[in-house]
C-alpha cells in the first residue's frame, strides 16, 4: 500500500503539474501568439518550485498526523499550511527567476507588492492542490474505516456461525444414550439401530463446522435420525409428520440449521405438552423461494425469547449464505402450533 | 426396606433405573410417575421414604414439584445434562445422578441414603406420628427463584409474616415461601416452634437470649441476631412452657 501510494502520489504530482504548464503554454500562445524559450522556461521554473513546494508541504501534512484529525480541526492548520507554502513558493520562484533573469513582467515593481501578486497567483494552483489532496484522503480513510467495520462484522459473525454450528445439545445427547441402555434388553434390534442413528447426528455436526452449505436432502437425513432417536425417548407423545417436495432435495441450506430448529421445536414444544405433540417438517417452492416450514404443539408466548441468540443468528447467518432476500420467522398459529419458517431465494444459491 | 417412587416422563428412563435398583434388594419402587402432577399425587397418597426425580419434565419441572409438598421425602435426582439446575441447587441434596446412571454413583447415593437413616429413622417415625404435624427432623424444599435448598425444620430459626408469604431464617438465608404463618403454626410441632407475635414464629432451640420488654412482654434474640418481640398474651404461655 505505502509504495503504490507513493508511486500514485508522483503520478498525479507530474502530470497536474504537467497539465498545468501545457495549459499555460497553450494559452500563452492563443493570446500573445509567441511562444518564446524565456516563456518556457519561466513556466518550467513555476511547475517545478511548484512540484518542490507542495511536495514538502505533504511531507509536514502526513508527518504531523493531520489527515487523522477531524475536519474541524485540520482545517484551520491546514489554511496556514497553505499560506506559508504560497509564500515559500513565492520567494523560491522570485529567486530563482530573477537569477536566471526571466521575468515576465514588463514594468518593474516592488518587491513586496510583488511578491503579494506572486502569492495570489499561487493561491490559486495550491489551493486547489490542497483541497484535491485533503479530499482524497479523507474519502480514502472513511472507504478505510468502513472497510474494517465490514471485516470486522464478517468476523463477528463467522465467529457466531462457528458457535452455532457446533452446537448439539447435551442434554439430548445423554438422554438418547440413556434410552439406548434400555433398549438393549427391551428392543435390541431398535437399540442397534438408535446407535447408527446417533453415530450419524454427531458425524454430521463435527463436519457442519468445515461446510459453508449442505444439500436439503442431507440435513434432512440427519434430522429423520434426530426424530427417530427422539421418538424412542418420547414414546407416543410425539408424532412425526413430513411433507417434502422432492424437487426441493437438491437445494442448498446452512449445516445443522433445521437441525436446530427441529430440536427448538421439542425442546420449547413437544416437551413442555404433558400431552406430548407434533412436529410437521415441509418444504417445498413458492414463488422463487424455497421455503421449509416446521411446525410444532405448543405456545410461543415468550418461551423462546432467551433463546434471542439464536433466532436472530439463524436469520442472520441466512442473509450472510444466500442475501438480503432470504428470510426466517417464527409465530403462532391456530392458538396452540408454533410454526418457525425459512425462506431462502432459489437463484441465489450457490 | 425403603419404599421408593420414580418420576420421570420417560417410560424407557423409568424401566433402566428400576432394572438398576433390582441389584439393590433394600429398595423397593412401590409406585411410578410420568409427570410432576401425577407425583404429587402419587407422594401424597402412598408417603414414600425416597423418590428418585427427573429435573426436566413436561408442565413442571421436579423443582417446581418439591416446592408444592408440605414434607420433602429423600429425593435423589436424576438428570441427563443440566448444569444450571444443578448450580442453582444448594448442595444440601441428598444427591443427584447424570443418566445413564452409574451402578457404582447408585450405590454410593443409596449408601449415603443409609446412613442418614442410621442417624434418625426416618421412615419408623413418619409412620407412626400423626401424619399432619411436621416434626423438627422433616425437610422441606424451598424453592427462591433460581435458588432452591433442602431445609431441616430444625434448623429453621424463625418464620416472618410477608403480605401472602412467609419469610424463612435458616443459615444465612431468608427466602420467600408462598405460605401463610396460619397454616404454617397449625402443621409444626408447637413443643418446638412457637407462635411470639402475629408476625412472628420462632424455633424454641435457637433462641440465643431472653430479655425483659417493656409491658411485660419479652424479647427474644435469635442464634442470628434477629430480635423478636412477644407479645403479652403470648409472654404467659412462653413462660408457662419454659418453666415445665
Amino acid at each position: 500500500m505505502p509504495k503504490n501510494a507513493s508511486r500514485y502520489y508522483w503520478l498525479c504530482q507530474i502530470s497536474g503539474w504537467g497539465f498545468l504548464g501545457l495549459v499555460m503554454v497553450l494559452f500563452s500562445s492563443t493570446f500573445e501568439q509567441k511562444i518564446t524559450v524565456k516563456l518556457i522556461e519561466f513556466l518550467a521554473v513555476v511547475v517545478i518550485t511548484g512540484i518542490l513546494t507542495t511536495h514538502v508541504f505533504r511531507e509536514v501534512i502526513r508527518r504531523s498526523g493531520w489527515l487523522m484529525l477531524p475536519v474541524e480541526k485540520a482545517l484551520p492548520k491546514l489554511l496556514i499550511g497553505v499560506l506559508l507554502t504560497c509564500v515559500v513558493d513565492s520567494l523560491i520562484r522570485i529567486v530563482v527567476v530573477d537569477s536566471l533573469g526571466l521575468s515576465m513582467t514588463r514594468q518593474k515593481m516592488d518587491f513586496i507588492p510583488r511578491l503579494l501578486a506572486t502569492t495570489f497567483d499561487n493561491g490559486l494552483l495550491i489551493i486547489p492542490w490542497t483541497l484535491i489532496y485533503y479530499f482524497y484522503h479523507y474519502i480514502e480513510k472513511s472507504r478505510k474505516q468502513q472497510l474494517d467495520t465490514l471485516k470486522l462484522e464478517a468476523l463477528v459473525k463467522e465467529l457466531e456461525l462457528k458457535t452455532i454450528k457446533s452446537h448439539i445439545n447435551p442434554h439430548f445427547i445423554f438422554n438418547a444414550l440413556n434410552s439406548i441402555r434400555a433398549l438393549v434388553d427391551e428392543n435390541p434390534a431398535r437399540a442397534r439401530t438408535a446407535i447408527t442413528e446417533l453415530s450419524n447426528i454427531l458425524r454430521s455436526s463435527m463436519q457442519a463446522e468445515k461446510l459453508e452449505t449442505v444439500t436439503f436432502e442431507k440435513e434432512l437425513n440427519i434430522v429423520k435420525d434426530y426424530l427417530a432417536l427422539e421418538h424412542i425417548r418420547f414414546e407416543d407423545r410425539l408424532q412425526i409428520e413430513y411433507a417434502i417436495d422432492e424437487d426441493t432435495l437438491d437445494q442448498p441450506i446452512p449445516p445443522m440449521m433445521l437441525q436446530t430448529l427441529v430440536e427448538n421445536a421439542i425442546k420449547h414444544g413437544i416437551s413442555k405438552q404433558v400431552g406430548g405433540g407434533k412436529v410437521k417438517i415441509i418444504s417445498d417452492f413458492s414463488n422463487s423461494y424455497h421455503e421449509l416450514v416446521i411446525q410444532n404443539t405448543g405456545y410461543l408466548n415468550g418461551a423462546r425469547n432467551g433463546d434471542g441468540f439464536g433466532l436472530a443468528s439463524t436469520k442472520n447467518r441466512l442473509q450472510i449464505l444466500f442475501g438480503q432476500k432470504a428470510n426466517f420467522d417464527i409465530r403462532e398459529v391456530d392458538g396452540n402450533t408454533v410454526e418457525a419458517r425459512v425462506l431462502i431465494p432459489i437463484d441465489q444459491g450457490k | 426396606m425403603i419404599r421408593a417412587i420414580i418420576i420421570d416422563d420417560e417410560r424407557l428412563a423409568r424401566n433402566e433405573l428400576k432394572k438398576l435398583l433390582m441389584d439393590f434388594p433394600e429398595i423397593e419402587v412401590i409406585a411410578e410417575a410420568a409427570n410432576a402432577s401425577e407425583g404429587v399425587e402419587k407422594i401424597d397418597s402412598l408417603n414414600p421414604d425416597l423418590i428418585f426425580l427427573d429435573i426436566q419434565m413436561p408442565g413442571k419441572t421436579g423443582f417446581d414439584m418439591l416446592s408444592e409438598l408440605e414434607r420433602a421425602p429423600n429425593v435423589i435426582f436424576t438428570t441427563a445434562y443440566d448444569e444450571y439446575a444443578l448450580k442453582a441447587f444448594e448442595v444440601n441434596a441428598l444427591d443427584y445422578l447424570l443418566k445413564p446412571v452409574e451402578p457404582k454413583r447408585l450405590a454410593d447415593a443409596l449408601q449415603k441414603l443409609q446412613l442418614e437413616e442410621d442417624k434418625e429413622p426416618i421412615s419408623e417415625h413418619t409412620i407412626s406420628v400423626n401424619r399432619s404435624i411436621l416434626s423438627e427432623h422433616d425437610q422441606v424444599f424451598v424453592k427462591d427463584g433460581e435458588r432452591c435448598w433442602f431445609v431441616k425444620l430444625s434448623d429453621i430459626r424463625l418464620f416472618e409474616s410477608v403480605g401472602n408469604y412467609a419469610k424463612v431464617y435458616f443459615g444465612a438465608n431468608k427466602p420467600l415461601i408462598l405460605k401463610s404463618l396460619n397454616a404454617l403454626e397449625e402443621r409444626l410441632d408447637e413443643k418446638v416452634f412457637f407462635r411470639a407475635n402475629r408476625k412472628h414464629i420462632v424455633n424454641l432451640r435457637l433462641i440465643e437470649k431472653i430479655e425483659p420488654y417493656f409491658n411485660g412482654g419479652l424479647l427474644l434474640e435469635m442464634k442470628g441476631g434477629e430480635k423478636i418481640e412477644v407479645s403479652r398474651r403470648q409472654t404467659v404461655k412462653f413462660k408457662e412452657m419454659m418453666s415445665l
